[in-house]
């Protein structure tokens, strides 16, 4: 079983950790304060949004039987069926959007300045050296992991457990507070 | 066991794909009436105007149809079926020869339809857009042509009409209906589509069903349409497609528009299977239609492959959905062009409509930018109550996250 990136919902604190370690990723420099500069400026592949009083660092899931690797008549989105990541290469592709119109994540993006699509590519410089993918290294609560389903179904499980004999995992009191300040999705 | 596939587009590649992929020890023989390999129709016009490269066309590389063990008959088209004695007839230059099968595939696909008009079909400076070889024809005579006239708005019509424009032809798109891409748009957004067009100089004549075209003593001479006569040297028909069912007359094979399948890819006939723009086939509500389009060809190749191959594999249905770009705003669509609620939201060059149903969205479209549209898409297809929305849900920065109602459920375990 293949790894790939994982959410805990419950402890995404909403800081963006990870837009600025995806963006930082795929910019051509790689550090932080040169790829603000950089023209076209990096763009995130993750993106963390509300839902309800809850934050969600929303990204590709790198579906099982994926609708935009089906959709793409150019064959640029194709799926590694070893390890069920997908990618689209930017050589192929003709920015038809048709992966954006049937994502149903909202997870494949136009990115305007090259007319291709973008999408989370599960960083594969990083993990190629063993490391997490940007997002995860740069998560600080632990809210983003990079695993097998197994074990974040494990973790999930574990969480459960502790959570209904009252040992709350979640976030600290303040994140709780702040959560319950923001009084639910914002209609 | 011998499994024959008539058709070499995706519907037909998908299902030797997915009966490869299963594992079953048969022959796979794939019928193309074409001489190519496996391409992809869908960037003809990018081809046309020179973006998109041939090469970049060829959805396979060069050793696929070896390694997967798929006998190719290329340049042979499939003339008629036997289901009695289990047996299709093919020309192959000229000579019917006949195949035997012990499963078959139809997934021969869709032609243009012409319109009933004299001096159209088949008639010298007319073309089409269909096939590479189509593609390869207007190349061959877009050189020292200066108008052309697109008959039809559909997205093929349109990126032919790009295509062209950027050949740098003046051209002229006529439409039968009163408004641009009519199975795509409503008639508010087809606007924004047609002003878009205009600003590019092309001349867009709607309710002007095309009535005949004229042969001058150099080929196509002018297109008359409505009440006007256009002048041009090149005429490229997309007025649509339709399945092209022809070689199954007398076969048996139950057909109305398309050959009519169920959720499995399976005719009334026994071990013949239909799949891709052929079918007229259950949509994500259940009802029998027809949705030619690149996904709508692979999801049902791949089911009819794994029905094949003796897998249980459902349909998950046809899904009306489509994205073109008008020089170079994206737009996009999925089900219907209206219905009893409308959200709709814009901003800058971009807007967005969906139409709801008792709370269920029915459709939408987007016009500059698409982002996130699949989520409603997915929203329609599950029936989820979309009631809550409203404009603001309609921004590009929209996901599946903000379909989240309830809190996640480790919070209400711990109380």
């Amino acid at each position: 079983m293949s790894e790939s990136i994982f959410t805990f919902v419950e402890r995404c604190v909403g800081c963006k950790s990870c837009e600025v370690a995806c963006a930082v990723e795929h910019s051509r420099s790689k550090v932080l304060a040169s790829a603000m500069r950089e023209t076209p400026r990096p763009r995130p592949r993750v993106r963390v949004q509300p839902a309800m009083n809850y934050t969600f660092p929303s990204r590709c899931v790198h579906c099982e039987d994926p609708a935009c690797v089906a959709a793409c008549p150019t064959g640029a989105m194709t799926e590694d069926l070893a390890t069920g990541t997908v990618r689209v290469n930017d050589d192929r592709c003709i920015g038809c959007w048709m992966c954006v119109t049937v994502c149903p994540f909202g997870a494949v993006t136009e990115n305007p300045e090259t007319g291709t699509a973008h999408k989370c590519d599960l960083c594969p410089e990083r993990t190629a050296r063993g490391e997490d993918p940007a997002c995860v290294a740069a998560c600080p609560t632990g809210a983003l992991i990079y695993s097998t389903a197994e074990r974040f179904a494990d973790e999930r499980r574990k969480i459960t457990a502790l959570s209904t004999v009252g040992v709350s995992t979640e976030a600290p009191g303040n994140v709780t507070l702040w959560r319950s300040l923001r009084g639910g999705y914002q209609r | 066991m011998e499994i024959v596939i008539v058709g070499n587009g995706p519907a037909g590649v998908a299902a030797a794909e997915a009966i490869r992929k299963s594992g079953l020890e048969c022959s796979v023989t794939v019928v193309s009436k074409e001489s190519e390999p496996f391409y992809s129709p869908c960037p003809l016009a990018e081809y046309v105007e020179g973006s998109v490269s041939r090469d970049s066309l060829f959805m396979r590389d060069g050793d696929f149809y070896r390694r997967s063990r798929i006998d190719l008959l290329a340049g042979c088209a499939a003339v008629s079926l036997d289901p009695s004695s289990r047996r299709i007839g093919v020309s192959r230059s000229g000579r019917i020869e006949h195949l035997s099968y012990d499963r078959l595939l139809v997934a021969s696909g869709a032609a243009t339809a012409f319109p009933p008009v004299s001096g159209l079909s088949g008639a010298p400076g007319v073309f089409t857009l269909k096939t590479l070889a189509d593609a390869d024809a207007i190349l061959e005579n877009v050189g020292g042509t200066e108008r052309a006239v697109v008959i039809g708005s559909g997205f093929i019509g349109l990126e032919a009409v790009q295509a062209l424009v950027r050949r740098g032809l003046k051209v002229t798109v006529v439409e039968a209906m009163g408004q641009v891409l009519p199975q795509m748009l409503d008639a508010d957004f087809a606007a924004r589509v047609q002003a878009r067009l205009e600003t590019f100089e092309v001349e867009v004549l709607l309710d002007s069903p095309v009535r005949r075209v004229t042969q001058g003593p150099n080929g196509v001479a002018s297109v008359v349409a409505g009440d006007r006569e256009i002048a041009c040297q090149m005429v490229v028909c997309a007025t649509g497609v339709r399945p092209d069912l022809s070689w199954l007359a007398g076969s048996g094979v139950a057909v109305d528009r398309g050959v009519i399948v169920n959720d499995r890819m399976e005719t009334n006939l026994p071990n013949v299977y239909a799949a891709g723009d052929v079918i007229q086939a259950p949509d994500w509500a259940g009802r029998l239609d027809l949705l030619p389009n690149w996904p709508n060809a692979v999801a049902s190749g791949r089911v009819a492959g794994a029905s094949m191959a003796g897998e249980s594999r459902k349909f998950t249905g046809l899904l009306p959905v489509n994205a073109v770009r008008i020089f170079g705003q994206p737009v996009s669509s999925f089900g219907v062009r209206g219905g009893e609620q409308v959200v709709a939201a814009g901003e800058g060059g971009a807007a967005r409509k969906l139409f709801l149903e008792g709370g269920q969205i029915v459709g939408g479209q987007f016009l500059g930018d698409v982002s996130g549209s699949g989520v409603f898409l997915e929203m329609m297809r599950k029936r989820v109550d979309a009631s809550f929305l409203d404009g603001t849900a309609l921004s590009g920065r929209w996901s599946v996250a903000a379909m989240l109602r309830e809190p996640p459920r480790v919070r209400s375990l711990a109380g």
